[in-house]
């Protein structure tokens, strides 16, 4: 008799811990689409007494904001191929060569977990405004500066990804077949080491993307035209083309970290900050 | 195995014999992670250095703790304390919140899509910080937001009844909305490295569900627990565009207090905002020091 | 009656029996190996036993009790698993005390056991350590003790030895099995190792694609395979097509070569195809003894295996392995000799008829 009774105890315990599982779930479910529900449906009412897409149509006319995206475009896009252009042959050498370095390189690429956007672009205005380091002269050449503290700020993300895939393929024996074959450096770099770490720098790069296309505190205060900025100014003084706009942001967001679920399968590795 | 390159190369040269030539400096790999040393030195180290410098300079230009010393004074104290404040908050809130979703879709037991899904939409959501996210969270709990007319159809006025988007009570619930997904994406592994063989013994030697909870799993936990809870903490506490983008930048906060610090001397001294934003830097770097320690002690249990 | 009692034991997962109709008495103190490849179902067996699986079909009775449906929190059998299990926030005496802590055992008594276990598995010099701070085989042991400390009705261990080094792995077990005899306890030991299962058991229970194939000593399992597949796995063995010529006698032919053999020929005729199978060691060179078996071959090809020598020969056209004790006198024939080889009556196994 008490047999029974125990193993149908076990049995309710662990339906019991079913249900607590789906009201979890499902009340997080609730937290988190509830506010992008929200924004779509209030997307949706630009026009009055009928439901359209006049907020998408209305922000996409808008004169300010294709010249502000494909601006954020390109910044991200110089960043990423700035970034793995110092990383990968750094995080190359550490692996094989320099060893002694992995600390301080590993510390280097934290330090934008350590150093706030806020303060560190407060050090960067005080550190390039005036001579003999005057880098924030002109509109383009702060643009350069903010390109190169975007591609700073991708450091912890690449840098880790990379690191990752270079311990997947294990690229001593790569580089020593290729070395006995004749290769040198450079052919091996791009020839041998590129084409493996395919996955590794691809999901860094949207990583990056994801994080560098919206970004606002480091464009805000060296007065770049970017989306942030731009994102900013609307909120404040439109009614319906936010709503439209943080949607299509969240779109954004998620195709690209879409794209690394798809083209990393199994990889592990991405965390994320800098808010 | 990291060090075994330069033996090989040492052997094979005796192998070879003859001349015995000097170990050779190879400035091929130094001159491959330079260009990344003078980058770090011009983009994140160079701009960290000169605040801490100028921080330690008085009005008269010598070296001086004075503006540190003022960190105590009103305005900054208040500041630091809102920040520390909703970073705690958000943390442990949303520590918890998001163990209890990471617990649901691992061991919890919903099926095995529900856990793909959660990870992708939390890399999605720990990224969807900043303006969009604050807009999102004006057009649900601002003064016309959604939720905010729906709790007025059930004859509750939020905004009578003291709620305000752009108070504490507000940006902890937009702050949640990217600190409890980096904590379901840092905890799962965690919750993954729990062996089932533990219960297994566990129940196998006589105890209940609770007391294998009680005596393992939470104490095994109890390190990337913390630890995690600390990096929300250092994730909130340097948050300053999605509070920007909600309140415009006038909100008591320290990223906000040296963003008007930027634009203009709010402080009234220069000197004292660098040691305000030197203030921060110390502390992200203390819970990021933490948080390592405690990771690295849960790894060597989770092996 | 027996202490331990699995009757016509069925576990589906799916459409697919992971085990299929399994019957098992086990006596009081016994030490029983479950021995087969990978995924033939020892550890789901096992874990039905430990109450971690539910049978689809069948009953276990454990002293007279039924106890199919128990928890396996209420079972008292101590459990080992492949991977240790140790619990690595607590240290080698928190382990062993655990199963004690959450019986409400007195904190006195406690203590006493756990040093009592400790002795058992020599690990004195380690109370104080966490598990991530021992070797393989000390966590195992500490394993042991933390199984041992509940006094459990049965031991339960699930390849407690494939982690670990070859060396460990037969001191380890020689270990085991002494502190078995010693406390009395009946074990069930789950192992792919035919060496481990064969040295360490009182009987063996051979399974193959969730069916038990063969229950016996390990004398008996070695020596009359019962089976065409217990025969194979269970150390090596030569097998060939041969043709019955007289059943009365127990003369068979293979290749013209022929043979006599002490196996039953019980419905056999002239004529009839069988399989037959001789071990390698049960071969010797006839000029040195001589059996009952005295044929021709070929030496083909000569290994050296350590203390065996394994000599390939052919007879007929069949290939045959030899294996003898390596010892400095030995003198092997050249490759290519012809040679004459010895075996007797009873090293001749037939394993029923022969496919095709
Ligand atoms: N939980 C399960 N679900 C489905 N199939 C299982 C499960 N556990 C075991 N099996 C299957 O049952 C068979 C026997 O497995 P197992 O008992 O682990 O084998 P062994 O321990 O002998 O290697 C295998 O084919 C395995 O794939
Ligand atoms: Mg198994």
């Amino acid at each position: 008799m008490t047999t029974s009774v125990a193993s149908v105890q076990v049995k309710t315990s662990a339906r019991k811990q079913k249900l607590w599982a789906w009201v979890v779930f499902v009340v997080g479910a609730l937290y988190f689409l509830l506010p992008l529900a929200a924004t779509f449906y209030w997307s949706l009412r630009a026009e009055k007494d009928k439901l359209g897409f006049e907020a998408y149509r209305r922000l996409f006319a808008d004169v300010n904001f294709l010249p502000a995206f494909s601006e954020s475009i390109v910044n991200a896009l110089a960043a990423i191929l700035l970034s793995l252009l110092l990383i990968v042959p750094t995080a190359y050498w550490v692996t094989l060569r320099l060893p002694k370095l992995r600390p301080v390189v590993e510390f280097i690429t934290l330090l934008p977990f350590v150093i706030p956007a806020v303060v560190l672009v407060f050090g960067l205005i005080r550190l390039y405004s005036r001579p003999p380091l005057l880098l924030t002269a002109t509109y383009d050449s702060s643009r350069v500066v903010l390109i190169c503290v975007y591609a700073a700020l991708s450091f912890p993300y690449v840098f880790r990804s990379v690191d990752n895939g270079l311990r997947a393929m294990d690229v001593r024996a790569l580089t020593e077949a290729a070395q006995s074959l004749g290769a040198n450096w450079f052919t091996i770099l791009f020839r041998v080491i590129f084409p493996n770490l395919r996955v590794a720098l691809l999901s860094g790069a949207l990583l990056t993307f994801a994080i560098v296309i919206g970004e606002l505190t480091i464009a805000l205060f060296m007065a770049q035209h970017t989306l942030g900025p731009y994102m900013a100014n609307l909120t404040r003084s439109k009614v319906y083309e936010p709503s439209a706009m943080a949607i299509v942001a969240f779109a954004l967001t998620w195709m690209a970290l879409g794209l690394i679920q798809l083209v990393g399968r199994g990889q592990q590795g991405q965390i994320t900050g800098g808010h | 195995m990291n060090s075994s390159i330069g033996t090989d190369t040492r052997s094979n040269n005796k192998i070879v014999g003859g001349a015995r030539r000097p170990s050779r400096f190879q400035i091929g790999p130094w001159l491959g992670v330079l260009p990344f040393f003078i980058f770090s030195a011009m983009f994140l180290i160079g701009p960290t250095l000169i605040l801490g410098y100028r921080s330690l300079e008085g009005t008269d230009g010598a070296l001086t703790l004075d503006n540190y010393r003022q960190l105590t004074s009103e305005s900054v104290l208040s500041a630091y304390g809102m920040s520390i404040r909703i970073s705690l908050t958000t943390a442990i809130l949303g520590g918890l919140i998001g163990f209890l979703i990471a617990w649901a879709v691992s061991i919890g037991g919903l099926p095995r899509p529900f856990r793909s899904l959660t990870t992708t939409f939390s890399g999605v959501a720990s990224n969807f910080a900043g303006v969009p996210l604050a807009a999102a969270y004006i057009f649900t709990l601002g003064r016309v937001g959604v939720v905010t007319a729906l709790f007025k159809l059930l004859g509750v006025d939020l905004y009578r009844s003291g709620f305000s988007l752009y108070s504490f009570l507000g940006l902890t619930l937009v702050y949640l909305y990217f600190q409890i997904p980096l904590m379901v994406l840092v905890i799962l592994p965690a919750l993954d490295g729990l062996k089932r063989e533990w219960r297994e013994a566990a129940e196998n030697l006589g105890a209940t569900p609770n007391q294998y909870w009680r005596d393992i799993a939470f104490p095994v936990l109890t390190p990337s627990i913390l630890g995690t809870m600390i990096l929300l903490f250092g994730n909130a506490f340097g948050a300053h565009a999605t509070a920007y983008a909600l309140t415009g930048g006038l909100f008591n906060l320290a990223t906000l207090l040296i963003g008007q610090q930027i634009s203009g001397d709010v402080l009234h001294n220069p000197g004292l905002g660098y040691a305000v934003a030197m203030g921060m830097v110390v502390i992200m770097a203390l819970s990021i020091l933490v948080y390592s320690i405690l990771q690295r002690r849960s790894e060597r249990w989770l092996r | 009656m027996a202490y331990l009692i699995l009757s016509n034991i069925s576990k589906q997962f799916g459409d697919t029996y992971a085990v299929r109709d399994f019957n098992l008495e086990v006596q009081k103190g016994e030490f029983v190996s479950f021995l087969g490849p990978s995924g033939c179902g020892k550890t789901t067996t096992l874990r039905m036993v430990a109450g971690f699986e539910s049978p689809t079909n069948g009953t276990i009775t454990l002293d007279g009790v039924d106890i199919t449906d128990k928890a396996p929190n209420q079972r008292n059998m101590g459990m080992i698993f492949q991977s240790y299990a140790l619990f690595p926030n607590m240290t080698v005496t928190q382990n062993i005390a655990f199963g004690l802590r959450v019986r409400n055992m007195s904190k006195a008594d406690v203590k006493e056991r756990v040093r009592e276990m400790v002795s058992l598995v020599n690990l004195e010099k380690h109370v104080d350590k966490y598990p991530f701070q021992l070797s393989g085989g000390q966590q195992q042991r500490v394993a042991l003790a933390r199984a041992l400390a509940i006094r459990p009705g049965v031991l339960l261990l699930d390849e407690p030895l494939s982690a670990l080094d070859a060396k460990i792995r037969v001191s380890l077990r020689a270990q085991i099995r002494e502190i078995q005899k010693k406390l009395g306890i009946t074990a069930i030991f789950v192992t792919h190792d035919q060496e481990e299962a064969l040295s360490i058991s009182d009987r063996i229970v051979v399974m193959y694609e969730g069916n038990v194939e063969q229950v016996g000593t390990p004398f008996d399992i070695y020596n009359f395979p019962k089976t065409h597949f217990v025969a194979t796995f269970v150390g090596s063995l030569n097998t060939a097509a041969a043709e019955v010529l007289d059943p009365a006698k127990g003369l068979l032919r293979m290749d013209g070569v022929q043979f006599f053999t002490a196996a039953k020929m019980d419905g056999l005729t002239k004529g009839d195809k069988v399989r037959i199978a001789i071990r390698p060691e049960r071969f010797s060179f006839a000029s040195e003894v001589k059996k009952a078996n005295i044929v021709d071959c070929v030496i083909e090809n000569i290994t050296f295996l350590g203390s065996v020598v394994r000599v390939h020969i052919l007879i007929g056209n069949s290939k045959f392995t030899m294996d003898t004790f390596n010892y400095p006198s030995l003198e092997l024939p050249k490759i290519g000799a012809r040679e004459q080889v010895t075996c007797s009556k009873e090293a001749v196994l037939i394993l029923g008829a022969a496919e095709g």
